[in-house]
C-alpha cells in the first residue's frame, strides 16, 4: 500500500459507513413508523371492499386495490406491522434458546459439547425455511404465533454454533482465569465477562437474521403456511397477486418492494452496527 | 373497452362463424393435421379404473375408448356402442344389442363377451373407479349371443344408460391397459410420454365418421401461466382449462385467438356441517347465504364470467331451475334470522379452506361479509390431502370450501352420510325415488323437487357456478365446450389449411 492510500481510505471508508448505517436506519425507521402506525390508522380498514376490483393506483387508491377491491396501500402497511413482529419475535426466539444453548455446550465438558456442536451443525445443515415448514406443520393450524415460533426455532441453531465459538474464544483470556481464580462464579463470569464481550459480534448477527426471518416468513405465508389470511403477510400479498401479474403488476410489485426494503434496511444496519462496534476494523 | 364487451364481440363472431363455417370452410381444413391441446391434467397411468385422475378421462374418453352410451358435449345421452335396449316392464332388466362392424385397435371385433368384461372391470373389488357405487344395482350380466348383453339389477336405475357412459368397453384379451389400450375409438395411442405428452393418431379401422384431424396431442403443463404462454407462443392449438380471468386478458381482444365460454358444471361451495350446531339450524344456513352478496363474490374471483345457481344444480342438468331468487342477498333479513335463531349477537366460527385458488380469496370475502351481520369466521387453511382426511372422511369441520365439478351430483344431498351431513327424509326419498322412477320425465320431477327443497333448506351455501372457458388460435374450430371435467372429444376438430 502506499501512504496516500494509507492516508485516505480510512476517512472514505468512514464516510462510506456512515451513509450506509444512515440509509439503514431510515429505511428500517419508516418501516417502524408505519408498523407503529397501523396500530391506530390505516387509510382504509383493512377488509372493508372499498373499492372495485384490481383498480389502477388513484387518489383514493394510492397502489390500487386488490381482487375484493380492497386497498393495497392499506394491506401492505400491515405487511410492515406483522414483518417487524415475526423478525422481532422470531429473533428474541432464537436468541433466548440459542445463547443458552451455545453457552451450555461452552462451558460444558467435551463429550457434551461436542455432541451438542455435532446436533446444532445437523440441524444448520437443514434450510432455515424447512425447519420452519416441519414446525408449523407439526401445529395443529398455522398462526402467526406458530410461524414465529419456527423461525425462531430454525435461527436458534445459528446463533447457538456462534455463540458457542464466541465464548470458548472468550473463555481461553486470561481475565478469565484470573476471576475464576479469584472465586467468581461461573454464571458471574458469563454476565460480567462472556457476555459484555460476545455482545457486539451477537447483536450483528440478531439484525441479519431479522432480515432472514423476514424473508422467511414470506416464503412461510407465500406457501401458506404462514399468519392465516387476513392477516395481510407480504408473503400472502403476493401469492394472491400471483395469478393476476399480468394484468395488475403493481400487487405482486409493492409487497415485493416492501419486503427487499425492509431486509436491504436492516441488512445496511447490521453492516454499520459492525463497523462501529468494531474497534479492529474502525481502526483499518 | 372493458373486458365483457371484448367478450360478447368475440363470442358473437365465434357463434357466427360456427353457424356459416359449414358453407364456407368446408374443404378448408387439413384432414391430417395434428392438433394440440394443453392441458394440466397429465393422467397417472392410462387406466380409469387405477386411479389414472381426471387426465385420462379427458384425453380417452370418446376417443380410445367408447362406451355403450355416450354423454354429448350438449349434455344428452345418446347410444354409443349400443345399437338399441329394451328394458322390461319391471325396468330390472336391460337388453343391449350392440352395434355391427365394430372393430377394437387390435383388429378383434366387439362382442357382448367384451362388454360384460368391461362392466366388471368396473364394478371389481379392486376397482378404483368413481362409477363403481352408482352400478352397484348390478346383480349380473349375462351374454346370451356375442351381439346382445343382459343386465339384471337388484333395483330400478333410471341413471343406467348414464352411468354406462363412463364405463369403456374394453378388448377382454387385452391384459394390462395402464401402459397401453385396446380401444374402439377414433384414435388409438401413439405415444405416452410421461411428465410431458401423450399422442393419439387416428385409427384407420374406425367403425363411425372418420375423424376431421389426423393426430391429437395432449401436452401436458404444471401450472396454468406455462399453459398460458404455451398458447401464446404457438406450442398448443387449444387450452382447455383457464384459471383466472386475468390470464385471459392476454387472448381477448386478439384476432389471433379465440375464446368461447361454454357450461361449466364446476360449483364453488360453502359447504357447512349440518349435523353440528348452529349449523343443524336452517335458519342460521339461511341467513348465511343471505349475507354473501354473491354477485360481487363472483366479479372478484372471475370478472364477468361465471353464473349465480343459487342451488347445487348446473343448467344443464335436466333438473335445473333458477333459484337465485331463495335466499337472495339481504343483510338486514340476515340478521333477523339469526335473532330469531338465538343467536341475536352471531357466532363464531372456522371455514377450512384449501390452500389453492380461488378458495381462500373466497373465504376472506365471506368473512368479511359474515362480520357485516355479527358473525365471526376464522379461515384455517388446509392442502387438498387434510381436505380429504380431516373434512371428507373424518367430518371433522364447521364449515368448508370446496369446488365441486361432476354433472348431475345433487345425489349427494340424498346420503345423510356424505361430508355435509344434510339429513331431510323427504330429499332423501326423493332421490331414491328418482333413481328408480319409471321414466326419464318422473325422475326429472322428483329431483326438480329435491333441487328446491335443497335450496329453501339452504342446505350449504352455493356460490357461484365457475366458467368453463376455452382459448384456442384461431385457426383451429370444431372443439367441445361445455363440462370438459370428463372429457374433451377430439375427433371434431378442424385446423384451417
Amino acid at each position: 500500500m502506499t501512504a496516500i492510500d494509507q492516508i485516505t481510505t480510512p476517512a472514505r471508508r468512514r464516510s462510506w459507513q456512515s451513509v450506509t448505517l444512515w440509509a439503514g436506519i431510515i429505511l428500517v425507521s419508516l418501516h417502524v413508523i408505519v408498523g407503529l402506525l397501523t396500530l391506530v390508522w390505516t387509510p382504509y380498514d383493512p377488509s372493508a371492499m372499498a373499492g372495485g376490483r384490481l383498480e389502477a393506483p388513484s387518489w383514493l387508491h394510492w397502489v390500487g386495490t386488490d381482487r375484493l377491491g380492497r386497498d393495497f396501500l392499506t394491506q401492505i402497511m400491515i405487511g410492515s406491522r406483522i414483518a417487524l413482529t415475526v423478525g422481532i419475535g422470531a429473533v428474541a426466539i432464537g436468541a433466548a434458546i440459542g445463547v443458552t444453548l451455545g453457552l451450555l455446550a461452552a462451558f460444558a465438558s467435551k463429550f457434551l459439547d461436542d455432541a451438542l456442536a455435532a446436533a446444532l451443525d445437523i440441524l444448520i445443515a437443514f434450510p432455515t425455511l424447512l425447519i420452519a415448514m416441519l414446525v408449523v406443520a407439526a401445529s395443529e393450524t398455522a398462526t402467526l404465533g406458530s410461524a414465529i415460533l419456527a423461525l425462531g426455532i430454525a435461527l436458534s441453531a445459528i446463533v447457538a454454533r456462534l455463540t458457542r465459538i464466541l465464548a470458548k474464544r472468550v473463555l481461553l483470556m486470561d481475565y478469565i482465569t484470573a476471576a475464576r481464580t479469584s472465586g467468581t462464579s461461573w454464571l458471574g463470569i458469563v454476565f460480567s465477562h462472556v457476555l459484555p464481550n460476545i455482545w457486539p459480534t451477537l447483536s450483528v448477527s440478531f439484525a441479519l437474521q431479522f432480515g432472514l426471518a423476514a424473508i422467511a416468513e414470506a416464503s412461510l405465508s407465500y406457501l401458506g403456511l404462514g399468519a392465516p389470511p387476513p392477516n395481510a403477510s407480504w408473503g400472502r400479498l403476493l401469492q394472491e397477486a400471483q395469478g393476476t401479474v399480468y394484468t395488475a403488476p403493481i400487487g405482486a410489485i409493492a409487497p415485493g418492494i416492501a419486503l427487499v426494503s425492509l431486509v436491504i434496511g436492516i441488512n445496511l444496519l447490521a453492516d454499520g452496527l459492525r463497523d462501529s462496534i468494531d474497534p479492529t476494523r474502525r481502526a483499518r | 373497452m372493458s373486458l365483457i364487451s371484448r367478450r360478447n364481440l368475440l363470442v358473437a363472431t365465434l357463434l357466427a362463424s360456427a353457424a356459416f363455417s359449414p358453407l364456407a370452410f368446408a374443404q378448408d381444413y387439413d384432414a391430417d393435421a395434428t392438433i394440440r391441446i394443453g392441458s394440466l391434467y397429465e393422467p397417472q397411468n392410462l387406466d380409469n379404473t387405477a386411479g389414472a385422475g381426471q387426465g385420462i378421462n379427458e384425453a380417452f374418453n370418446g376417443n380410445v375408448y367408447e362406451a355403450l352410451f355416450q354423454l354429448t358435449d350438449a349434455g344428452t345421452v345418446e347410444p354409443k356402442l349400443s345399437a338399441d335396449y329394451k328394458v322390461s316392464e319391471d325396468g330390472l332388466t336391460y337388453t343391449f344389442t350392440l352395434k355391427d362392424g365394430v372393430t377394437f385397435h387390435s383388429g378383434e371385433p366387439l362382442t357382448a363377451a367384451d362388454v360384460k368384461y368391461s362392466i366388471e372391470r368396473v364394478t371389481a373389488e379392486t376397482s378404483k373407479s368413481s362409477r363403481k357405487k352408482s352400478l352397484s344395482t348390478i346383480t349380473s350380466i349375462e351374454t346370451p349371443d356375442d351381439k346382445t348383453v343382459v343386465i339384471t339389477l337388484s333395483a330400478r336405475s333410471i341413471s343406467l344408460p348414464y352411468n354406462l357412459s363412463y364405463v369403456w368397453i374394453v378388448n377382454d384379451k387385452a391384459a394390462d391397459i395402464t401402459a397401453t389400450e385396446d380401444g374402439t375409438g377414433p384414435y388409438k395411442l401413439e405415444e405416452w410420454r410421461r411428465g410431458s405428452a401423450l399422442s393419439l393418431a387416428r385409427f384407420d379401422g374406425y367403425w363411425g365418421d372418420k375423424p376431421t384431424n389426423g393426430e391429437v396431442v395432449y401436452q401436458y403443463f404444471t401450472d396454468a401461466t406455462a399453459l398460458n404462454n404455451a398458447l401464446l407462443t404457438n406450442a398448443v392449438d387449444v387450452i382447455t382449462s383457464v384459471q383466472s380471468p386475468d390470464s385471459l386478458a392476454q387472448f381477448t381482444g386478439n384476432s389471433a385467438y379465440t375464446v368461447t365460454e361454454g357450461a361449466s358444471t364446476t360449483k364453488e361451495i360453502l359447504a357447512y356441517n349440518d349435523r353440528v350446531a348452529p349449523f343443524d339450524n336452517v335458519k342460521v344456513r339461511k341467513a348465511l347465504a343471505r349475507a354473501v352478496d354473491k354477485a360481487k363474490l363472483l366479479n372478484s374471483i372471475w370478472g364477468d364470467y361465471g353464473t349465480l345457481i343459487g342451488s347445487f344444480v348446473p343448467p344443464t342438468d335436466p333438473w335445473y331451475v333458477d333459484l337465485t331468487g331463495v335466499d337472495a342477498y339481504n343483510p338486514d333479513s340476515a340478521k333477523e334470522l339469526l335473532t330469531e335463531a338465538g343467536y341475536p349477537d352471531g357466532f363464531e366460527f372456522t371455514i377450512d379452506t384449501p390452500d389453492y385458488d380461488p378458495h381462500p380469496l373466497v373465504a376472506q370475502f365471506l368473512q368479511s361479509e359474515f362480520a357485516k351481520v355479527g358473525v365471526k369466521a376464522n379461515i384455517n387453511i388446509i392442502t387438498a390431502n387434510e381436505w380429504y382426511t380431516k373434512v371428507y372422511q373424518e367430518k371433522n369441520f364447521q364449515a368448508t370450501l370446496q369446488e365441486h365439478v361432476n354433472h348431475r351430483d345433487i345425489v349427494f344431498y340424498g346420503n345423510p352420510d356424505f361430508y355435509w351431513g344434510y339429513n331431510n327424509p323427504e330429499v332423501v326419498k326423493l332421490i331414491a325415488g328418482a333413481e328408480s322412477a319409471g321414466s326419464v320425465d318422473e325422475q326429472t320431477a322428483k329431483l326438480t323437487e329435491a333441487n328446491k327443497i335443497i335450496a329453501e333448506d339452504a342446505a350449504s351455501n352455493w356460490l357461484y357456478l365457475y366458467p368453463q372457458i376455452v382459448v384456442s388460435a384461431s385457426n383451429v374450430t370444431g372443439y367441445p365446450v361445455n363440462g370438459l371435467n370428463s372429457q374433451f372429444f377430439a375427433y371434431g376438430i378442424q385446423k384451417a389449411k
